[in-house]
């Protein structure tokens, strides 16, 4: 049950080079938005079981953060993209 | 009173009363080596690849996006910085005290690193002339494949004696050897 990441800069590499943020999902909200919005930003997060989106930092190669669709279950990997694309493309959407 | 300051490479100690006759599967600990980072301003990235890729004298490490690391012998030191200097679009910064470089060659280098790293050395994975960073022995380090069977390790200083020693002992059962080598 290795968990091995494509980095899209660096290529296959071990989980123990990354470190993990966490959950990719949340928006970060306007700076003039409610303060409920920021509490949920800030403390609340699912705890989903299955496909999520993590935020992985590769601390031990490129040093860059990378997005990573992963399965929580059964630890499969579907995508990684640096962070920057990721937020690109969200902000197109 | 006068103060002599004298260069004592970080490896001294670890490699005093080794074997200097090498065997095939060798360590060279540079001694002196020069080793300049190179940042690419945002936006910058791509032309700066460009003009690392014609640049003559150092070999070029990949290390990230818009980032690498280039060595290059003693001698080049000063007229390797200033051919750096001069790529607009780029920051660059001498490393070469933080640094250690460290060429494991010989029959058996590949499969003493697949002790050290978790990443595929293959030939068709990685290539001659590529390089990434990695884990290597623990710690965060540039890997470059410079030849066959010939890699060469950049590491911070203070970790060098770790990764040294760690490698020297992953190589024990294929007898391998470390000296400096002068240039």
């Amino acid at each position: 049950m290795a968990s091995l990441i494509t980095c899209p800069h660096c290529g296959t590499r071990p989980k123990e080079e990354f470190t993990i943020r966490g959950d990719a999902a949340p928006r970060r909200p306007g700076s003039a938005d409610r303060d409920e919005a920021w509490y949920a930003y800030v403390y609340i997060r699912d705890n989903p079981k299955g496909r999520i989106l993590e935020y992985w930092h590769h601390a031990g190669g490129c040093r860059r953060w990378l997005v990573v669709d992963r399965d929580n279950l059964t630890h499969e990997v579907f995508g990684v993209v640096d962070a920057a694309d990721f937020q690109r493309t969200e902000a197109a959407e | 009173m006068t103060l002599h300051f004298l260069h004592r490479h970080v490896l001294e100690d670890h490699l005093a009363g080794f074997e200097t006759r090498p065997n095939p599967n060798h360590v060279n600990v540079a001694r002196r080596p020069v080793i300049l980072s190179v940042l690419a301003h945002s936006g910058h990235e791509a032309a700066v690849a460009e003009r690392l890729a014609e640049l003559a004298g150092g070999s070029v490490r990949f290390c990230g996006p818009g980032e690498w690391l280039v060595a290059g012998p003693a001698l080049l030191g000063e007229e390797l910085a200033d051919r750096l200097g001069e790529i607009p679009g780029a920051s660059v910064c001498d490393q070469s005290d933080g640094k250690v470089l460290m060429a494991i060659g010989g029959p058996s280098a590949r499969k003493i690193l697949a002790k050290c790293v978790a990443a595929d050395l293959h030939g068709d994975v990685f290539a001659e002339g590529q390089s990434a960073n990695m884990l290597c022995c623990h710690v965060a380090s540039n890997l470059a494949r410079t030849g066959a069977d010939l890699f060469e390790i950049i590491v911070p200083r203070s970790f060098a004696g770790s990764v040294f020693e760690e490698l020297m002992e992953m190589g024990r059962e294929y007898a391998l050897t470390a000296s400096f080598s002068e240039d």
